[in-house]
């Protein structure tokens, strides 16, 4: 009576199920917080690519969803699996510093990718500088200003991202330092969108209906630039303003792409990271007397219609 | 396989293998200690203490919350907001925390932030019984609504940020290291589950709640006390889901008023596969603990085994789908 049905879950788990990673294969762990973010899959598309060369790795990877206890679970399981090189992508640095403690504790070599945590629970850290992308961003508004209105003066409007997060703060704050030696500029209007597109199509078409003369719109990401470009062309003023982002995703769907495209007049790249992780699992796999530097610092580019054909070639992944 | 199969078949009509989802559960360790990895010395890593520990620590948030949700179940009603609950305690705790009340008593100043927490999750619990019971309003809809408001509370609370814990040596970050603890977190589950257990199947509370479930019409003529029986049940589910968030505030280090999102499903999932009638009236709080413990375990051996958190969310709706549907046969 029972028995079908302790077969059928025997089968489908024999049919997904998979035995123990090979003999003599390295595992490299990658806790990711949450996949559904285009940025977080190319980071997971490029590590996949990039550990393929190495047919001696073998890499697993989870999802976190977006959700911290689901991060903690998945991590602890991996650390089970005790892996030579575990990366983790956190989802919320409060949340993930304890158990990226116990990774180290239990030997693994733990690399911090993009976000913070607490306690400096990693043998390395990547990060990336969004304040520098700020203010790269603001002097690339200050540069545009001038050319069109004969001197740094005009109005801008920024849309910004979920309020009180790391890249929205510096994002925002590194873009106002510059923006703000130069009294003729006004920042006419800043309302939250929240990373989303469609929620800056709608903010951009409150803006727009008050504002009569926009020059620059900053959105702190791409797809918030790029819902700010839709409302605007809607109502027929696109030609009037120019569009900037960040991310500078490469494929067909990235920053870059909206720049070839002429959509946006620039982005600025923030890099995924992948690379550099990638590099040091390696070395700490192949080299015992590695010592990883504790901190890695990226640097962004600034994407514009000269050099966006080069890097969209240069940062799309195969097979995106 | 199929000699397996047999087996397994055979011992289910001896009286240890009553229970079909203990039998569930036993096919499922059977089957973990087949495709679990193994670590370096040739051992099974499913089995290792260390990775049994992590599934029952895994499981004891919606654990507890799944206690209360039996008793609910029981009586033919239903508590969707456990999760906006669970956010609205993490939110509570962290917030008395992390505020300079008690210089000097950490530990009163700790038992004071859990118990605001938790019985104000009480109060809610008592809330929706109320008008469950009194104005009659049918369950689904009575706590539809305080899971959308009291999600709304706990997002105004907090202004919808988050509320750091810190790691600091103030009470809070001594709070977090208390009660994320491993040993702390299962013990609690356990106490929890033993107190529900002699609740519901020593006491006659514990009959009254079966009754109303089994028979509403007959337990009004019986004169059963259904008004009351009703406000403790949801006023004890509240409780639960308002402790179950002091932990999950602890296991977070942060109060979050977006935590616990569809953890009332989860919840639900699990009383359902522990063989709990959705209508009421039967069930225990064993069988939920079960059920609990399946979805633990199954999500424990996909994951050592490194399998798509996606096909894991499809291989788990195949489990409910079978429980239920094999617990219906047995009773037919």
């Amino acid at each position: 009576m029972k028995a079908w049905k302790i077969i059928v879950l025997a089968t489908a788990l024999g049919l997904v199920g998979c035995g123990p990673h090979g003999a003599g294969q390295k595992l490299v762990a990658f806790s990711q917080a949450n996949n559904a973010e285009p940025y977080r899959a190319a980071q997971k598309s490029l590590m996949e690519k990039l550990f393929a060369q190495t047919p001696d790795v073998k890499l697993v990877s989870s999802d976190a969803q977006q959700d911290n206890s689901k991060q903690i679970a998945q991590i602890e399981t991996f650390i089970r699996q005790k892996p030579a090189v575990l990366i983790v992508a956190p989802n919320e640095r409060d949340a993930l510093t304890a158990v990226m403690g116990k990774a180290m504790e239990a030997g693994i070599p733990v690399i911090c990718l993009e976000r913070d945590i607490v306690q400096p629970n990693y043998a390395t850290y990547i990060r990336m500088d969004n304040r520098a992308i700020g203010r790269m961003a603001g002097q690339f508004m200050v540069d545009q200003l001038t050319k069109k209105n004969g001197g740094p003066r005009g109005n801008v409007v920024f849309l910004r991202g979920l309020l009180g997060v790391e890249a929205e703060i510096n994002r925002d704050g590194g873009a106002r330092e510059i923006l703000s030696r130069y009294p003729d500029i006004h920042i006419v209007a800043d309302p939250v969108a929240n990373w989303i597109q469609a929620e800056a199509h709608d903010r951009m078409t409150e803006v727009l209906r008050v504002q009569p003369k926009i020059d620059v719109v900053y959105g702190h990401n791409d797809p918030m630039a790029i819902g700010a470009y839709l409302a605007a062309k809607e109502l027929g003023r696109d030609k009037e303003m120019i569009f900037t982002g960040v991310d500078g995703l490469g494929g067909p769907s990235g920053g870059i792409k909206k720049v070839m495209d002429g959509v946006l007049a620039a982005t600025f790249v923030y890099p995924l990271g992948v690379k550099e992780a990638v590099e040091v699992s390696q070395k700490i796999m192949r080299d015992p007397s590695y010592k990883p530097p504790k901190v890695v610092t990226l640097d962004s580019i600034m994407v514009t219609s000269d050099n966006a054909a080069d890097l969209y070639k240069k940062l799309t992944v195969a097979g995106e | 396989m199929s000699a397996w199969g047999l087996t397994i078949q055979r011992a289910s009509r001896s009286r240890l293998f009553q229970v079909p989802s203990l039998l569930a559960l036993v096919a499922l360790m059977i089957l973990a200690a087949l495709v679990s990895p193994t670590a370096s010395d040739g051992s099974r890593i499913f089995f290792e203490i260390g990775n049994l520990t992590d599934i029952l620590r895994q499981v004891s948030v919606i654990g507890i919350i799944s206690l209360g949700m039996t008793l609910v179940i029981l009586t033919g009603g239903i508590d969707l907001s456990v999760g906006s609950v669970l956010a609205l305690s993490t939110a509570l705790v962290a917030s008395v925390l992390t505020r300079p009340l008690l210089p000097g008593a950490p530990a009163l100043h700790m038992m004071l932030a859990i118990g605001v927490a938790v019985l104000a999750c009480g109060l809610v619990g008592a809330l929706n019984g109320l008008v469950v019971a009194r104005l009659q309003v049918q369950p689904f809809i009575v706590t539809l609504a305080s899971m959308i408001g009291v999600r709304g509370l706990a997002k105004w609370f907090t202004a919808n940020e988050n509320v750091d814990i810190g790691f600091g040596k103030d009470v809070a970050a001594q709070f977090a290291d208390i009660f994320r603890d491993k040993t702390v977190v299962i013990g609690s589950y356990i106490a929890a589950a033993i107190v529900f257990w002699v609740l519901l199947s020593k006491t006659v509370f514990g009959r009254h709640v079966r009754a109303i479930g089994d028979n509403p019409t007959a337990s009004i003529y019986a004169g059963l006390p259904i008004l009351k029986t009703q406000l403790w049940v949801y006023s004890l589910t509240g409780l639960l889901a308002g402790f179950a968030g002091v932990l999950y505030a602890a296991e977070n280090h942060q109060g979050n008023p977006n935590a616990g999102v569809a953890y009332e499903l989860d919840a639900i999932a699990a009383v359902v596969i522990g063989g709990t009638r959705l209508s009421g009236g039967q069930g225990t709080i064993i069988g939920t603990i079960i059920g609990t413990l399946i979805m633990g375990v199954l999500t424990n051996i996909l994951r050592l085994n490194n399998i798509d958190s996606n096909v894991e969310m499809m291989i788990k709706a195949m489990i409910i789908v079978l429980a239920v549907a094999v617990q219906r046969k047995g009773r037919q």
